[in-house]
């Protein structure tokens, strides 16, 4: 089958998951999720969600502050749930580990702050297992 | 047909070597990140056979010349990225 149909290749819409290993601050990966995220919905594919795991769960963490000449990914993720209606996960694990608690994580741990961000659920890895079921890609951005 | 994503550089990282390792022809090879330094290294000369495809705008972020690469790669954009995606399953991602 010819990879190009003349010049542009038909594209049938497909139901995409991503996994997101690494913090915002610490490498362009979740930069390039956010990207490729974008060009996923502008191509007309669906997410069916987006999983934040390990290092990851930063990208939910409300209260950080980057400086203003540095990218907010943290907002841009929220916009992008709230245009899209994203379904963005967070493993309840790894980010209580981290210090990213929901208000009802914070309460139950009695810890004083909850900072996860509006937009974003907190949940078991079993979320990563049924987007892999139900998605006919999963893309990794780690690192 | 896999697609394997490799986002780290081949000067600072094992990524690209340990990929280049599971490649089995048919599959191919998109740099992203530091990963475009590989442009610039002698492992891809070996790979004759592989499509190899280099995201414009890491490329572009890191100054190289995408003219000296190697004739077998192609310099995509992110809309082509998100086809490749389409084309190739599973698609790996080397980082470490």
């Amino acid at each position: 089958m010819p990879r190009y149909a003349g010049h542009f290749t038909i594209c049938t819409p497909m139901k995409f998951s991503l996994a997101i290993y690494s913090a915002p601050h610490a490498s362009q990966s979740a930069a390039s999720a956010l990207r490729f995220a974008k060009a996923l919905l502008a191509g007309g594919h669906e997410i069916y969600r987006i999983f934040f795991y390990c290092d990851g769960v930063q990208n939910s963490n409300m209260i950080a502050a980057p400086p203003q000449d540095e990218a907010d990914l943290i907002s841009e993720w929220q916009a992008l749930q709230q245009k899209h209606n994203l379904d963005l996960v967070v493993c309840i694990a790894a980010a209580q580990r981290r210090g990213v608690l929901s208000q009802r994580e914070a309460h139950r741990l009695e810890k004083p702050v909850a900072n996860l961000a509006e937009g974003f659920d907190l949940a078991g890895l079993g979320q990563l297992t049924d987007a892999v079921a139900n998605s006919e890609r999963l893309i990794t951005f780690g690192g | 047909m896999t697609l394997h994503i490799v986002s780290k550089s081949p000067f600072s990282c094992q990524a690209l070597h340990d990929c280049l390792q599971s490649l089995v022809e048919g599959d191919a090879l998109l740099l992203i990140e530091d990963g475009v330094y590989a442009l610039q290294h002698q492992a891809l000369q070996s790979l004759q056979e592989t499509r190899i495809y280099c995201l414009t705008a890491d490329s572009e972020a890191r100054g190289l010349q995408t003219s000296s690469a190697p004739d077998s790669v192609e310099i995509i954009d992110d809309t082509r990225w998100v086809q490749l995606c389409t084309e190739h399953n599973p698609i790996v991602s080397w980082f470490r």
